[in-house]
């Protein structure tokens, strides 16, 4: 009876589920904690578990995705916006005052989005908080501004804030369950 | 250490610790106890469950500033002498407030226990060549850094005491509050929050936009940084107060003179 319980139902060169060398003593994986000795249910709770987190993973990757997203999105905003401005101030002697800042701030959240892979929390934190500089800006220069599509400004501000939640939540996972 | 350890143990693994849960020996690099599976997260590095509600508070304490500086900055009626004093109190007040709500995490960085003069010697040296550098190339660029300045400046016309106030308001009370509240308050969030580099980022980022200048975020993104760095390096917000007064006086005497 003791035998059907301590014995590796598998070969212990390798992690059953990471793959990561084992030495033959282990009776835990040292790289994910996979039960390499335990029963066959406490292996399986283990897989199940872990595929838990993957599927909350996921679903907090898709967040993310949205949110990288719209830096891009707002990106192409503002050169949109800069080319419309300059077409229609060709002729004024202060086009290039005019349409720079436009141009600026497309830049700013290119650069922006380019480095949400790597730092996300901090470009979707930096994003969210020049956006809002933004409208705020806009709206002392002209309140009207506040409603032209405001719809879309809200949608964006949504991903954004659902961005930085997700980024904390997959950062909480990942520590909680030590994972790299 | 290692010797001791090497003793004990029979494994040739050249560096070990003991399991945080079963106190057995294992290697030092491992993530799992090979003998229970417990994690082997040190209790400081584990998560916070109140992230998301420490970014709301220091969401609060941005607003605020965005509010407070966008309308100073371009609403003609803030413009006086007045509501500068008005508007310096409301910015420092919510640094202090912010700061001291959170004191027992924050207290420790108010402490100047590794001042050396060499250090800040050197620091003050960095600084004061370093807005020379973006003075001159600033003027190259032949924009003026301080064009929201000129205006403020105007505000002074006919007082006698200006230069001291110009002083006073860009280069004392910013060295101090603009510390206290970004470096101090919101950096020490972040930390929490966030790993030291982007809890870094995040707070030069938001410095830097928060001064409304599209031409100074060449510099101020630096700038911040350097600070930033300094601050989580010294943890201590003394160093960067010492060198965020530095170059802002050394800005507003190239004004002045």
């Amino acid at each position: 009876m003791e035998n059907t319980i301590t014995t590796p139902a598998q070969p212990t060169e390798l992690c059953n589920y990471c793959s990561t060398k084992i030495e033959n003593d282990d009776s835990f994986c040292t790289n994910c904690g996979y039960p390499i000795k335990g029963t066959d249910f406490e292996q399986r709770s283990f897989v199940a578990a872990r595929n838990n987190i993957d599927i909350d993973m996921n679903e907090f990757n898709k967040t993310l995705k949205s949110a990288t997203m719209s830096l891009y999105y707002l990106a192409g905003i503002f050169v949109i916006s800069g080319l419309i401005s300059f077409f229609m101030n060709k002729d004024n002697a202060d086009v290039l005052a005019i349409v720079l800042p436009n141009f600026i701030l497309a830049i700013l959240f290119l650069v922006l989005g380019s480095f949400s892979r790597k730092k996300t929390l901090a470009c979707l934190v930096s994003g969210l908080s020049l956006y809002i500089i933004v409208q705020v800006l806009n709206a002392i220069a002209d309140p009207v501004s506040i409603g032209r599509g405001i719809i879309m400004k809200i949608i964006i501000i949504g991903y954004l804030i659902n961005g930085i939640k997700s980024a904390i939540n997959i950062e909480k996972i990942k520590k909680e369950n030590n994972i790299a | 250490m290692p010797e001791e350890l090497s003793i004990i143990g029979d494994q040739e693994i050249p560096d070990t610790k003991n399991c945080l849960y079963c106190d057995k020996q294992i290697a030092l690099n491992t993530k799992f106890c090979k003998n229970c599976g417990a994690s082997q997260l040190p209790y400081n590095a584990k998560p916070l469950n109140n992230s998301w509600h420490l970014l709301k508070q220091a969401a609060l304490f941005y607003s605020i500033y965005i509010v407070v500086c966008c309308l100073s900055s371009f609403v003609d009626a803030f413009k006086t002498l007045g509501w500068c004093l008005i508007i310096e109190v409301i910015i420092a007040g919510t640094a202090v407030l912010f700061f001291t709500y959170n004191w027992n995490h924050n207290k420790e960085i108010l402490i100047w226990s590794n001042f050396s003069l060499l250090k800040l010697a050197t620091y003050g040296a960095i600084a004061i060549i370093s807005s020379c550098l973006v003075h001159y190339s600033v003027d190259w660029l032949n924009v003026t850094v301080f064009s929201t300045d000129q205006h403020f400046y105007s505000i002074f016309d006919g007082n006698k005491a200006a230069p001291y106030l110009i002083i006073f308001f860009t280069a004392v009370t910013p060295a101090i509050f603009e510390e206290l509240g970004f470096r101090g308050y919101l950096l020490q969030i972040l930390l929490k929050v966030a790993d030291k580099d982007q809890a870094v980022y995040i707070s030069a980022f938001l410095f830097a936009i928060i001064h409304l200048s599209f031409l100074s975020l060449f510099w101020l993104i630096p700038f911040a940084l350097f600070i930033g760095y300094m601050r989580v390096r010294e943890n201590t917000i003394w160093y960067g107060v010492f060198f965020h007064f530095l170059f802002n006086l050394t800005a507003c005497l190239f004004q002045l003179l």
